[in-house]
């Protein structure tokens, strides 16, 4: 081989930080957006289905009797309203899912709607910046604070911070371990546990209460994980005697981990009737992996939780029977908890929002509801 | 020199350690097979087999830059973001058909490659310090161009990821003929030849007038080239570009399967066929937990066991 | 040895020590005994076993036990002792000064100057106003006014060293090692280190100094011990030694002794009138190299000559493009190369073979045929692809020709013996068609048989018409072997022997000579050369007849 003779010249004093820069430029004129082109489609932009999607969530069943509520009186903040005021959010992690690109589109667009002056940071899923994010926050003037945590522990410091300047928290999606009405207002979540139960329900109705299932569970170690998982086992015991539970691996909430399990669930256990995938992802890679086994949709009953646009297409399709909702658009709620509780009004401590679902019924008129 | 009066022992010790570095692997993948065909219902199958085959195809792929980058006294932690990186690519580019896309997330990988090899061979930044900053920068790049999962819908993408040629699919087929063409290089070529020389001895290699930089870069770009091309088959495959999660932990399972493999991460050797045979065990091994439906964390102590198995006979061999 | 008249205190000492390792004896029943007060000079070629003494002396070896009541005992401060790790010699007044700095670069000067036993004030937190104070007055001690707040690595070598010195000194040592301080200073350095070293021998601490640099010993020491093959076989007052016998005892020759000839497979006397094939000029790297200028032409061996560290693997790297020089030219058959570059050097026809053969020489894991066709691969293949049938030619024409004895073209060198080694790695070059060959110890460290055969290559290849550099510690192979030789003394050029002058005698001489410039400028210390000027032999011309 001739040597090559670029190689060689640079072989000289120049060349290392030429090389480097040659690599470095090389990655990002790639990169440009410019002159990218990617698909036509519409998957994915969440961002159109946030803003014009339902009115938001609702609560789950208010009004009941027994719940705790709270008053501004208690909490030690003054009143205020809610127009004139700033409100800061923290979201946990970074918009890279559909769940969080429509949970900080529906804050924002909640904020538009009633005028509210809103500051946003991102922790890009590092605790220690979500503290430093709504210190800065709190910093820059919020008056009222949404928070959608990425750690249950850990608070105390900027609690105590807000608490000295009678700040109202609202936290979203996770509760963070400390006093409701005390260290903080009212958290507004879903209730997984219900959510794996519905799926059970799902999963009953469509397999007729027999045979065997699967489970893809999510992430280890994720409480999201567990809850989802306890209560589509206790729901399955419950109810479906016959319907055994035969396989549980995970998915790890990725669609292509999801799609390899079900290849070899498919193979070992060919006689499977359902699988309960705990996120959509899983549950769209579980159907692409019976597509490439030549299965039928139908075939096998697939039953997801989240509620994203991809997966109640699949129910259109007829590849998924149902998929149990995990609403994001915390926008509406929150600051409808907020305005009540900074005119003086009294809000419940733990607000459970109610999730819909998605069936063959409803999946096609609702498809622009999802996201 | 210290062999004097240590007796018979110590020489058939030596010769075992030496069978099981260099041919431990194949027999690993034996006893799985047969233990999974004796044990695992539905295991001896064709759709069975390609199955397995199909989901082994991208990490050996990235598993056979990684033999050359460990072949070299190096490694390269940044395989499984430019898997992400490629992804993203693939998918900005798509519009202007696949081929164009193609090339554009290969050169992506190249691009990483270069500036890997730059920071190793010129800069002399140590390879598993230079390839994290890569490694790190690489992921951030690819959400910055692709925040989010977004579905491939080009039919010749799909057809790339689930089509097949007399019933061997085409992502088995690139990644064997991937294999060979490694195997090639590393013997029959100059670089070749100068990769391992540098990767045994590199004082050695220098004094003896090699292009040590030359050489270096190439190795991290073949890398990078590599991991960018098992993205594409990764992302044909899903029919999805995912750039959060593609990738993910694919360093540690190309590192694997090379070092079970029985290319020392001395350097200074590199086994392609045992990186094959060390990317179908771990492939083996994941199965057949997973058919048994066993709890997950079983699948990461099993690998960690492999791992510390292949690396003590590694070890008690250099030792002599 | 002749009885010493008793001076002084002994502090430490040892009578008949051995050490031996595996395979080798590296001290051979050694007497050696440091004094309070007294500056003692440790030398001795490549392997005399100095460092091997040391290592036994401040806990790093332990000796071999004892063959005979009062043998392979150390001895200090009056009672026997034995030091199981270096920090217990250490705690028992040990202090060692290595080469290398070993202090912390990070920590600020006055940190690595108390480090593990720093001032303690109340609640026992370190004391950092004292500590500073204190450390400023240390160094000022010695000469040294640097702010002791800094972090160490912002420090010169020199300054370090300095540091470390003043550590030793400051840990109320007793006895106090140097191993070869000078070789990274400054002239200027040079000098206050000399003077901390007097100041030392005042406050009555035995000092022992290990030094290549034979004029320093004469500038600082009071008696000298020297080292060969592992036994101490002189030791004295160095007034009385001139430089000529110093060397004479280190390279066990003796001046006048009837040279058998014959004793090597060199034939001798290539005559060369033709233009030189290398020309070295000026060739400097700070602290290594002054000026280096040497010529060989085709079919000529020129050796250099000198003793350890006196530049002659430097000279060899810096030609070949392994060590960047600060300055000077390397001209091949009349055409600059670039400096620095070993690919450049190689193009240009020049191969070298390295001094360290297991480390810089052979790639071990690879197999015979690789080694050999590594440096020509690119000139053996096409496209990239390697020609295999080429290579397999160019393998078995060497093997052959060189007698390589392997079990074939496959084994690994690794497994080969050391004069097997050596030829793969001459096949290696040889397989370049070099105009020039740089030996650095060519038959070092191989069997009888395998050096009369490596040697007899050499001649061959020169006859040949390849120029060739000859560096070796063996005083018959230089000689014998060499038509001319270069002598470097301290990293420059003392004097070059051609034709009937390359003799044993002159050889010894010319090392001892003075050095062609002085290694410490004397406007820097002009109160220090006295000791040197007053030391017999080191105005010794060459010719003079000394015995």
């Amino acid at each position: 081989m001739k040597p090559n003779t670029f190689l060689r010249r640079t072989s000289g004093r120049t060349a290392p930080g030429t090389l480097l820069a040659v690599g470095l430029a090389a990655t990002l004129a790639l990169t440009a957006s410019g002159c990218a082109k990617s698909e036509d489609g519409d998957s994915g932009s969440g961002d159109k289905s946030a803003a014009e999607g339902d009115a938001g969530q609702v609560v789950s069943s208010p009004g009941a009797g027994d719940r705790k509520t709270c008053v501004i009186g208690d909490y030690g903040a003054e009143k205020l309203d809610l127009k004139s005021a700033t409100v800061g959010f923290s979201q946990s992690e970074k918009e890279a899912n559909p769940f969080r690109i429509a949970e900080t589109a529906s804050i924002k667009a909640e904020a538009d709607r009633r005028g509210v002056r809103l500051l946003t940071a991102n922790a890009q899923s590092q605790f220690s910046k979500q503290i430093s994010d709504v210190q800065d926050l709190i910093a820059k003037g919020a008056d009222l604070l949404v928070i959608a945590p990425l750690n249950s522990d850990g608070w105390e410091p900027v609690l105590r911070q807000a608490k000295a300047k009678h700040i109202p928290i609202v936290t979203i999606d996770r509760e963070i371990n400390a006093a409701p009405c005390k260290d903080y207002v009212s958290f507004i979540g879903s209730d997984f546990v219900e959510q794996g139960r519905r799926a059970a329900d799902r999963m009953i109705a469509a397999t007729g209460g027999k045979g065997e299932v699967a489970i893809l569970l999510g992430a280890a170690g994720n409480n999201v994980t567990t809850d989802r998982t306890k209560g589509f086992e206790e729901r399955i015991k419950e109810k479906a005697p016959d319907l055994k539970v035969v396989f549980k691996q995970t998915g790890e909430f990725a669609r292509e981990k999801g799609q390899q399990v079900t290849e070899q669930l498919i193979q070992s256990k060919p006689g499977i009737d359902g699988i309960y995938a705990e996120n959509d992802e899983m549950g769209l890679g579980a159907v692409g992996a019976l597509k490439g086994a030549g299965k039928k949709a139908g075939d096998i009953k697939i039953v997801t939780i989240d509620g994203t646009r991809n997966a109640v297409r699949g129910i259109v399709d007829g590849w998924i029977d149902g998929v149990v909702e995990s609403n994001p658009r915390f926008g509406p709620l929150a600051f409808k908890t907020l305005d009540t509780f900074t005119k003086g009004g009294k809000v419940d401590q733990d607000i459970v929002i109610e999730d819909s679902a998605y069936t063959k019924d409803n999946a096609e008129s609702d498809l622009g509801k999802a996201y | 020199m210290t062999d004097i009066g240590l007796g018979r022992s110590r020489v058939d010790r030596d010769r075992l350690l030496r069978l099981l570095q260099d041919y431990g692997v194949h027999l690993g993948v034996a006893v799985l097979l047969l233990v999974n065909i004796a044990f695992t219902p539905h295991f001896l199958s064709a759709e069975n087999f390609r199955t397995q085959a199909v989901q082994v195809a991208p990490v050996l792929i990235v598993a056979l830059g990684m033999a050359l980058a460990i072949g070299s006294e190096g490694v390269d932690l940044s395989v499984g973001s430019v898997m992400a990186l490629s992804t993203s690519l693939l998918s900005l580019y798509l519009g202007y058909g696949m081929w164009i896309a193609l090339i554009v997330a290969v050169l992506g990988g190249v691009a990483v490659g270069v500036a890997n090899g730059a920071l190793v061979a010129f800069i002399g930044v140590q390879p598993i310090v230079a390839t994290l900053a890569l490694m790190v920068a690489g992921r951030g790049l690819a959400l910055v161009l692709l925040p989010q999962l977004k579905d491939v819908r080009d039919p010749t993408m799909a057809s790339l990821g689930s089509g097949d040629v007399l019933g061997v699919p085409y992502l088995v087929l690139i990644a064997a003929a991937l294999a060979l063409l490694v195997a090639f290089v590393v013997r029959r070529t100059t670089f070749g030849r100068q990769l391992l020389a540098i990767g045994d001895s590199r004082p050695a290699a220098k004094l003896a007038g090699l292009p040590v930089r030359r050489v270096l870069i190439l190795v991290y770009v073949c890398s990078g080239a590599l991991a960018a091309i098992a993205g594409v088959l990764a992302t044909a495959r899903l029919t999805a570009s995912d750039p959060t999660s593609l990738g993910t932990l694919m360093e540690l399972s190309a590192i694997t399967a090379v070092v079970v493999g029985g290319t020392p991460l001395s350097g200074g050797r590199v086994r392609v066929g045992g990186t094959v045979a060390g990317a179908v065990l771990i492939q083996l091994l994941t199965a057949t937990l997973i058919k048994h439906d066993l709890p997950p964390s079983w699948t990461q102590i099993a690998q960690a066991v492999v791992i510390i198995l292949a690396v003590y006979a590694a070890r008690e061999r250099g030792r002599r | 040895m002749p009885a010493l008249p008793v001076r002084s205190a002994e502090v430490l000492s040892v009578a008949g020590l051995s050490k031996t390792f595996p395979g080798v004896r590296a001290l051979d029943g050694v007497d050696f005994t440091a004094r309070a007060g007294e500056v003692h000079a440790l030398i001795g070629e490549n392997g005399a076993g100095k460092s091997t003494l040391i290592k036994v002396l401040t806990g790093v070896y332990r000796p071999d036990p004892p063959t005979a009541a009062g043998t392979g005992v150390l001895t200090y401060d009056g009672s026997e002792v034995e030091f199981a790790t270096p920090l217990e010699a250490q705690h028992a007044g040990i202090s060692t000064i290595y080469q290398e700095v070993n202090l912390v670069p990070l920590m600020s000067v006055a940190r690595n100057l108390f480090l593990g036993r720093e001032p303690r004030g109340r609640l026992g937190l370190i004391d950092f106003r004292r500590m500073h104070r204190e450390a400023d007055t240390a160094l000022r001690g010695l000469g040294m006014r640097v702010d002791v707040r800094r972090p160490l690595r912002e420090l010169g070598v020199g300054a370090q060293q300095m540091v470390a010195l003043a550590r030793a000194v400051s840990v109320e040592a007793r006895v106090v090692i140097m191993d070869e301080p000078t070789s990274s200073l400054e002239p200027r350095e040079v000098a206050t280190l000399f003077g901390v070293i007097r100041m030392l021998r005042e406050r009555g601490i035995a000092v022992i100094y290990v030094s290549h640099r034979l004029d320093e010993l004469y500038e600082v020491c009071d008696t000298v011990t020297v080292l060969r093959d592992g036994k101490a076989v002189h030791t004295g007052p160095i007034a009385a030694l001139d430089q000529l016998r110093l060397v004479s005892l280190m390279l066990g020759r003796e001046i006048g002794d009837v040279r058998e000839e014959g004793l090597t497979k060199f034939s001798g006397g290539h005559d060369a009138e033709a233009e030189p094939v290398l020309r070295a000029a000026e060739l400097t790297v700070r602290h290594l190299l002054r000026s280096v200028s040497l010529t060989v032409r085709p079919g000529e061996v020129v050796g250099l000559g000198g003793l350890l560290g006196s530049g002659r693997s430097e000279t060899a790297k810096a030609i070949a493009g392994a060590l960047p020089p600060d300055s000077g030219r390397v001209v091949v058959a009349g055409v600059p190369v670039r400096t620095g570059s070993t690919p450049a050097a190689i193009r240009a026809g020049v191969s070298l073979l390295p001094e360290d053969r297991k480390a810089e020489g052979i790639v071990p894991g690879l197999s015979v045929r690789e080694n050999i066709a590594l440096a020509a691969l690119p000139g053996l293949s096409r496209f990239g692809l390697v020609d295999e049938a080429r290579v397999d030619r160019v393998v078995d024409t060497f093997m052959k020709r060189l007698h390589i004895k392997a079990s074939g073209p496959h084994q690994k060198v690794g497994e080969l013996s050391g004069g097997n080694q050596q030829k793969v790695l001459l096949a290696r070059w040889l397989a370049m068609n070099p105009k020039v060959l740089l030996l650095d110890e060519p038959t070092r460290g191989i069997d009888v048989g395998a050096k009369a055969e490596v040697q007899k290559l050499i001649d061959e290849l020169a006859g040949d018409g390849l120029g060739v550099l000859l560096i070796s510690s063996d005083m018959e192979e230089l000689i014998e072997g060499s038509d001319r030789v270069v002598v470097l003394k301290d990293g420059a050029v003392v004097e070059e022997l051609g034709g009937d002058a390359v003799t044993e005698d002159r050889l010894l001489r010319a090392i001892a000579a003075a050095p062609a410039a002085p290694t410490h400028s004397p406007s820097a210390a002009p109160s220090d050369s006295p000791d040197a000027r007053d030391a017999p032999g080191d105005d010794q011309a060459p010719g003079d007849d000394h015995d």
